[in-house]
């Protein structure tokens, strides 16, 4: 039996609770091991900038430095490369990478400035060139650098420096529209700048452009994620064919929080999706990778800045193989860092996985045991609260709504539990009625003579009210 | 229980009770006290009793001394810059009465706050308007009594009431911008004191 040595892990897992607090908690991805292509086949890499994994499982890297595209096995084993070293398949610089179903393979072209088409066999198609249109403007620079295919065969294209958003080009290159461009953000200051500056002063100014978009990821629905550089909220999308967010309800935010804020923004460079809808980012300010599900819960962190094994210098992309291993790769150190799930981690996925399906009361008991594992995961109280809830059994739901500081899921339970006390305990409600109003009928006005009698007894027979008895007489008589 | 008495009368006939506090004696420090106590308690206590859907804060963000500042400070400086302003401006109001008929007017939310906050635990979020009505109600009732007594007290008519009223507030806001300049040249002054004593320990 091979024996596995292992040490601590040189991250620690945390999680935000829901003051947004970081708490300690269990991590949900380990490091495996990691390639860098000495002594192989392929070759060292040199600052790889792009993964992408296909149904099978093979990996398809972008080896920008090498000028090629390795295609290898999920035990790094190479199977072919893509880049001829002359003619028109040689490429220049590739950034990204694409693979359809059926083994096409595009390439980011960056440095030639086109879309590279490859076939499966790895001899080079034909080449997809810059697109012109007016609408790009004449200030525009193409620059390709990660690329996915649609199922109807358009290309949503990264080019670096463009603010606009994606561009979407056929597959002749004729550039159809911009796509899922982020929007500037209303600010104060730069309102009252225009007010009040002079026509010169305003020339100045320079013009604030949307965010960037990063990279981005095609789901198996057909969804493309998107990711920004900078910027406070709503960093990564959930595009809909027509372009509009489906993830950000208002203003989300991404990454840590405190060591992002407003002085260093987190960078997110890449984003991947599993069938399950978990959405796992990578930033790269942080060198953290960031697991979020389908409903933008925040799963789980791992990863960090650092020399040692678990740690990166400069993640640039991350993929996954269907098992829900990680692939990160870390241009800096020219090697892709494999991370595994734990046991906790796995479990957190299952029980998660039917949370957002709706199937409350089946993932409760996955949740119990989340919570005997990790009490610190708040996302488990609120998941339990929805269950009893969903099974009628209001009060506990009210208890857990309360753990996890849900105040309107509370509030909806209580009314609920509130609705159900008033129909068991009807008749004492309604002989409590009755009293009430017999008692505030008959009895209150003589109380209030009695008492009030006894007040000017007690105001009469003190000493210390003497200079106020004036007033008092006064009152009464008025 | 003369202080009940005024209490029900505040609250009933809010123009006698203020002609009544001008005559002599008849505002007293201790009824002010003892208001200001009441209302630090009723505040407290509302606190406490909130409806956990209703709670804005956790527990542990709320201070007892935060709670206390807040319902004296706007209290002493409202009084003094209210005095102040109408003593200008031909006001008859003495600072005793001022400051006392200030505690009064705040009797509404002495009574009324604490049975309108138990409301919280029975309605639910959907229903916050009632809550929100009655809560609403209890402060257009305090600062209608703030108004009656700068009224009557100053014996001004009601265009003068606004105009003093606009008045005392911004010397409210004065004094409290001055108090925060002058808090932060004192820190200033002391630290560099320190420092000073700090140094020359440090060197002999």
């Amino acid at each position: 039996m091979p024996v596995t040595a292992s040490a601590g892990s040189p991250y620690e897992g945390y999680i935000y609770n829901n003051l947004e607090d970081d708490v300690h908690s269990i991590n949900g991805y380990l490091y495996l091991d990691s390639w860098d292509g000495f002594g192989t086949e392929a070759g060292p890499l040199n600052a790889p900038d792009d993964i992408y994994i296909d149904a099978h499982d093979q990996l398809y890297v972008a080896d920008s430095g090498n000028n090629r595209i390795l295609m290898l096995d999920d035990e790094f084993e190479l199977i072919r490369t893509y880049g001829d070293a002359e003619g028109p398949g040689k490429l220049n610089t590739p950034k990204g990478v694409y693979v359809t179903d059926d083994g096409t393979v595009y390439v980011a072209d960056t440095n030639n400035k086109r879309i590279a088409v490859f076939n499966a066999d790895g001899s080079f198609a034909r080449e997809i060139a810059e697109p012109k249109s007016i609408l790009l403007g004449d200030s525009f620079v193409y620059s390709p650098s990660k690329l996915i295919v649609d199922k109807r065969g358009y290309l949503f294209v990264v080019s670096n420096g463009t603010t606009n958003g994606l561009l979407q080009i056929s597959q002749n290159g004729e550039f159809e529209s911009f796509f899922g461009g982020n929007r500037v953000r209303f600010n104060w200051t730069r309102l009252l700048l225009r007010w009040f500056a002079s026509e010169e002063q305003r020339a100045q100014i320079v013009a604030e452009r949307p965010l960037e978009i990063s990279n981005l990821y095609q789901d198996t629905e057909g969804f493309i994620y998107t990711t920004t550089l900078g910027g406070e909220f709503n960093q990564v999308k959930r595009l809909s064919p027509v372009g509009v967010d489906t993830l950000n309800q208002g203003n989300v935010s991404y990454g840590d929080y405190f060591s992002s804020g407003p002085f260093s923004l987190p960078a997110f460079v890449d984003v991947t999706v599993d069938r399950n809808g978990l959405i796992t980012i990578i930033d790269q300010n942080t060198n953290k990778a960031f697991q979020y599900n389908k409903l933008g819960y925040l799963l789980f962190i791992f990863g960090g800045t650092g020399e040692q094994n678990g740690l990166m210098k400069t993640v640039s992309a991350i993929d996954q193989t269907s098992d829900g291993t990680m692939y990160i790769v870390d241009s800096s150190r020219n090697r892709i860092d494999r991370f595994r799930t734990t046991p906790f981690g796995e479990l957190v996925h299952r029980a998660s996985a039917l949370y957002v399906e709706g199937r409350y009361e089946e993932a409760e008991a996955l949740w119990r045991e989340v919570l005997r594992y990790n009490s610190n995961y708040d996302m488990a109280y609120h998941a339990i609260g929805k269950a009893m809830y969903k099974a009628e059994r209001y009060e506990e739901a009210m208890e857990y709504f309360k753990l996890a500081r849900s105040r309107p899921d509370y509030s909806q339970a209580f009314k609920e539990y509130r609705k159900e006390w008033m129909r068991e305990h009807f008749e004492w409600i309604l002989a409590g009625v009755v009293v009430l109003f017999i008692l505030i009928r008959y009895m209150l006005p003589r109380f209030v003579r009695k008492l009030r009698a006894w007040i000017g007894a007690s105001g009469r027979s003190s000493k210390l009210h003497d200079a106020t008895q004036a007033i008092v007489k006064e009152g009464e008589a008025g | 229980m003369n202080t009940m008495r005024m209490m029900g009368k505040v609250l009933r006939h809010p123009n006698e009770f203020y002609y009544d506090l001008q005559a002599p004696g008849a505002a007293k420090w201790s009824h002010a006290i003892l208001l200001i106590v009441l209302a630090f308690i009723a505040r407290m206590v509302s606190i406490l009793v909130t409806g956990y859907a209703y709670e804005t804060r956790e527990p542990y963000e709320i201070s007892f001394l935060f709670e206390f500042v807040w319902l004296v400070v706007p209290w002493i400086s409202w009084s003094v810059s209210n005095w102040a302003v109408s003593t200008i401006l031909d006001g008859e109001g003495k600072f005793k009465e001022i400051v006392v008929g200030s505690a009064y007017a705040l009797v509404p939310y002495i009574l009324f706050v604490v049975p309108v906050t138990l409301l919280t635990n029975v309605l639910s979020l959907d229903e916050a308007s009632t809550y929100g009505l009655f809560m609403n109600f209890i402060q257009f009732w305090v600062i209608l009594l703030f108004l009656i007594k700068v009224r009557v007290l100053h014996d001004f008519e009601i265009g003068k009431v606004v105009w003093i009223t606009i008045l005392t507030l911004i010397g409210m806001f004065i004094m409290w911008f001055v108090c925060f300049i002058l808090y932060g040249l004192i820190d200033e002054f002391v630290n560099f004191i320190i420092n000073l004593f700090k140094e020359i320990n440090f060197r002999t």
